[in-house]
C-alpha cells in the first residue's frame, strides 16, 4: 500500500513537474535557449536522468542474481559508452546542430534520401528499446501489488502515450535532473540501510563459497503464479499444498502453480527452468569458460555497449542542449561521473538476494529482486518503506526512458513517415501537432503488445539487443560521417542495412533456437555485436571508396570541427530560426 | 599532435588571414581545418588506446587468472573489488584528461585563426 502510494506520488511528482514545465516552453527555440542556459551539471544529470532505464535500475541486479558477476559488465558498458561518445562524437554532433539522428543523416550526407533508412532504423532501436521499459513496469507492478503482469505494462503504456501525446514531458532539463536523483536516492539509500543492517553482506559461503543458495534459517514458502518446470540441483524434500515430496539431486519437476510450497530451512534451492545453478565460487565469477560469461559473450556484449550509447535515438537531442562543443564535453565528463555513482548500487541488491531471497531462483522472478529484496529481507515497517522506495525509483525510470523514446519515436512517424506514406507536401503547425499526437498514441501499441508476448525474457538481454542494433548502424554512420570526408550516402545506407540486418536476424534465430548461449555460435546469437559493427563499418567503407571521390565534405568538416566564436559558422539562434520556420521534429510541432 | 607555430611555417606563407580562408573554404582554409580535424582525431585515439590498454585486456586477464577470484579482500573476492571500484574513476580520468586537452587544441585553433 505504502509502495503503491509511493508509485503514485513519483508519477504525478513527474507529470505535474513536466505540465508546469511545458508552459515555460511555448516554442522550440523557447525551449533550447533556455536550455543552453543551463550549467553542465544540470545538464549531465538530465542526460543520465532519460537514460537510466529500467535495464540499469532492474535488471543489472536481476541479471546478476541470476547470472553472476557477469552482469556487472552491462553496467560498466553502460557507462563506458558515455567516453565513446565523448571521445568521437560529443563535441562535433553539438557543434552540428542537428536535433535527430535522421536530421544528422540528411545533412551529413547531403542525401534526403537517406530520410527513411535513418527513421526505420530509429523505430527498431526505439521499439526495441521501449519494450523491456514496459516489461519493467509490468513485473514492478505485479511484485508490488500482486496485479496481473498486463496491467502494469497498460498501465504504464497508456500513461506515457497519453502525457507524451498531450505534451507533458518534453525533454525539459530541469525534470530529467530530478529524475536522475531520485533514482540515485532510491536505489542508493535501500541499499546502504540494507548492509547496515546485516552488517555487511551475508551468507558469502553461498555468494563466494563452495555452496549453492540455499533456504534461510526458518524455511522459505513459496507460491508460484502458475505451473512451472523446476531443476533439483540437489536431493530435497519440500511440501507442495501439503503434500511432501521427495526428489533426488538433478530431478525436474513440474510445480504447481498458486498452491503454497514449503521448503525447510537449508534446503538447497530449487531453479527454475533456465536459471543455471551455481556454487558462490562459479555465481561470482566475471568472466569463466561457458554460458553467459564466457570471454566472446562479454567481449561482444561490451562493443555493444560501448558503440551503441551513441547511437540511442533520445541521447542525441540532448546534447543539443550545451550552449557549445566546449560544454558539450565537459557535460559527458560528468555524465561519467554520474552515472559512476549510480552503478555502485545495482550490485547490491543481487548479491543481497542471493543470499537473502533465493526464492526468487526457484519463481524465475529474478528481474524483480530491487523490489522483492527490501520487505521480504527485513519484515516490518522498514523494509516496507524501503520497498516502497525502490518500487518509486523503478516507476521514475520506466517514465523518463519510454517518454525520452516516445518523443523520439513519434518525432519520426510524425515528421518523417506518415507524410511519405501519403506523399503530401508541407502541412500547418496544427495538423504537425495532431498528427504529432497520434503517432504518440499508436507508437505505443507495438511495444506493448510485444511486452506482454516476452514476459520471461530478462530485461538485461532485451536492453542488450536495442544496443547491439544502435552499435551496428548509426554508431559506424557517426564514427565515419564526423571523422572521414569520403563517407557517400550510398555507403553509409548499405553498411547499416547490412549492421541492422545482421543484429536482427542473429537475434531473431537466436530466440528461435531458444537458450543457445553454450557455444561460439550460440553467443554470438545471442549478442552478435562482435560481428555485426566490424560487417557495417566493413560496408560503409568498401561501398564510399567504389563510389566517385568527389565529396569533400568541407562545408560539413567545419560545422562539425570548426571551434564556435570565430564568426565561421551560422549561430545557433539562426539555426533555431531555421528550424522554426521549417518544422522541428523533437517537439512534434 | 598540436597546432602550433611549427606546423604553420611549413604552410605557404598565406596574404590573407586563415580566418578568411576558412570563411571562403578556400584550398587554404581546408589544410587549416585538416589539421585540427586529424590532431583532434589523433588525442581521441590517443584516449581509446589507453582505455582499451585497462579495459579492453580486463575480462582476458579475469579470464585467464581465475585465481585472482581466491584472493579474498574483506570477505569479498579481489575480483568484485577490481568490477566495482577503480574502473568508473578511470573512465572519469580518461575522459577529464581527453576534454582538457582537446579543449587545448580548440583553442589553438581559435589563436591561429583570430591572429
Amino acid at each position: 500500500m505504502i509502495a503503491l502510494a509511493a508509485i503514485g506520488a513519483v508519477t504525478l511528482g513527474t507529470l505535474g513537474l513536466g505540465a508546469w514545465g511545458v508552459r515555460f516552453a511555448r516554442t522550440t527555440s523557447d525551449l533550447l535557449v533556455a536550455s543552453r542556459s543551463v550549467t553542465p551539471w544540470w545538464n549531465a544529470a538530465a542526460i543520465s536522468g532519460e537514460y537510466l532505464s529500467a535495464a540499469s535500475f532492474l535488471g543489472i541486479a536481476g541479471l546478476e542474481l541470476k547470472l553472476g558477476a557477469s552482469a556487472l559488465w552491462q553496467s560498466l558498458g553502460f557507462t563506458a559508452g558515455y567516453l565513446a561518445l565523448l571521445l568521437f562524437v560529443a563535441a562535433p554532433l553539438r557543434r552540428f546542430g542537428s536535433y535527430t539522428i535522421p536530421d544528422f543523416v540528411e545533412a551529413r550526407l547531403r542525401s534526403p534520401a537517406m530520410r527513411p533508412l535513418a527513421s526505420a532504423i530509429v523505430l527498431l532501436i526505439g521499439g526495441f528499446y521501449l519494450l523491456p521499459q514496459l516489461k519493467g513496469a509490468g513485473i514492478a507492478l505485479q511484485a508490488v501489488t500482486g496485479a496481473p503482469y498486463w496491467t502494469g505494462v497498460v498501465i504504464v503504456a497508456v500513461i506515457v502515450a497519453v502525457n507524451v501525446a498531450i505534451g507533458g514531458m518534453r525533454g525539459i532539463t530541469y525534470v530529467q535532473a530530478f529524475q536522475f536523483w531520485i533514482k540515485v536516492f532510491a536505489i542508493s539509500v535501500p541499499a546502504c540501510v540494507l548492509l547496515i543492517h546485516f552488517g555487511g553482506l551475508p551468507d558469502r559461503v553461498a555468494l563466494f563459497g563452495r555452496r549453492l543458495p540455499t533456504a534461510a534459517a526458518r524455511g522459505v514458502v513459496v507460491r508460484l503464479p502458475g505451473a512451472e518446470r523446476v531443476q533439483f540441483p540437489a536431493a530435497a524434500r519440500i511440501t507442495v499444498g501439503g503434500r511432501v515430496l521427495s526428489v533426488s539431486a538433478g530431478a525436474r519437476r513440474t510445480l504447481p502453480g498458486g498452491v503454497d510450497i514449503r521448503i525447510p530451512a537449508a534446503t538447497v534451492m530449487p531453479v527454475a527452468e533456465g536459471t543455471p545453478a551455481q556454487t558462490g565460487a562459479q555465481w561470482s565469477r566475471p568472466v569463466s569458460g561457458s554460458g553467459a560469461s564466457s570471454p566472446l559473450l562479454v567481449y561482444s556484449l561490451l562493443v555493444a555497449t560501448f558503440l551503441g550509447t551513441m547511437g540511442l535515438p533520445h541521447i542525441l537531442v540532448r546534447f543539443y542542449t550545451n550552449p557549445d562543443g566546449h560544454a558539450a564535453r565537459r557535460t559527458t565528463v560528468r555524465v561519467l561521473t554520474l552515472l559512476g555513482l549510480f552503478y555502485a548500487f545495482p550490485a547490491v541488491y543481487g548479491a543481497l538476494g542471493r543470499a537473502l531471497t533465493p526464492q526468487l531462483y526457484l519463481t524465475g522472478q529474478t528481474d524483480t529482486v530491487v523490489l522483492t529484496l527490501p520487505r521480504a529481507a527485513w519484515p516490518g515497517t522498514v523494509g516496507t518503506l524501503l520497498g516502497a522506495v525502490t518500487a518509486a525509483g523503478a516507476f521514475a525510470a520506466f517514465l523518463s526512458t519510454s517518454s525520452g523514446l516516445l518523443v523520439s519515436l513519434a518525432g519520426t512517424i510524425s515528421h518523417d513517415v506518415w507524410p511519405r506514406l501519403r506523399r503530401e507536401p508541407p502541412t500547418s503547425v496544427a495538423v504537425r501537432r495532431r498528427r504529432f499526437r497520434a503517432a504518440a498514441l499508436t507508437a505505443m501499441i507495438i511495444p506493448a503488445l510485444l511486452a506482454l508476448l516476452a514476459g520471461s525474457i530478462d530485461i538485461s538481454i532485451l536492453v542488450g539487443w536495442a544496443f547491439a542494433i544502435a552499435a551496428s548502424t548509426f554508431c559506424p554512420m557517426f564514427l565515419l560521417g564526423v571523422w572521414w570526408t569520403r563517407l557517400s550516402a550510398r555507403g553509409a545506407g548499405a553498411g547499416m542495412i547490412v549492421g541492422a540486418l545482421i543484429a536482427t536476424a542473429a537475434i531473431l534465430t537466436g530466440l528461435a533456437l531458444g537458450d543457445p548461449e553454450t557455444t561460439v555460435a550460440g553467443a554470438l546469437l545471442a549478442q552478435p555485436a562482435l560481428v555485426s559493427v566490424p560487417a557495417a563499418f566493413a560496408v560503409m567503407i568498401a561501398v564510399s571508396l567504389r563510389g566517385s571521390a568527389t565529396t569533400a565534405a568541407s562545408a560539413e568538416m567545419l560545422a562539425l570541427h570548426a571551434p564556435e566564436g570565430l564568426g565561421l559558422r551560422l549561430a545557433d539562434d539562426d539555426l533555431d530560426a531555421a528550424r522554426d520556420r521549417g518544422d522541428s521534429v523533437i517537439t512534434g510541432r | 599532435m598540436s597546432v602550433g607555430d611549427g606546423d604553420r611555417d611549413r604552410l605557404p606563407a598565406p596574404l590573407r588571414s586563415p580566418r578568411q580562408e576558412l570563411a571562403d573554404s578556400t584550398a587554404h582554409g581546408e589544410v587549416y581545418l585538416r589539421r585540427l580535424r586529424h590532431a583532434q582525431l589523433q588525442l581521441s585515439l590517443l584516449a581509446l588506446v589507453a582505455f582499451g590498454a585497462v579495459f579492453g585486456v580486463l575480462p582476458l586477464a579475469l579470464y585467464l587468472l581465475p585465481a585472482l577470484g581466491r584472493l579474498h579482500l574483506l570477505g569479498v573476492p579481489l575480483t568484485i573489488w577490481i568490477m566495482l571500484v577503480p574502473l568508473s574513476p578511470l573512465f572519469i580520468a580518461i575522459g577529464w584528461l581527453y576534454a582538457r586537452r582537446a579543449d587545448a587544441l580548440d583553442a589553438a585553433f581559435r589563436d591561429l585563426v583570430e591572429k
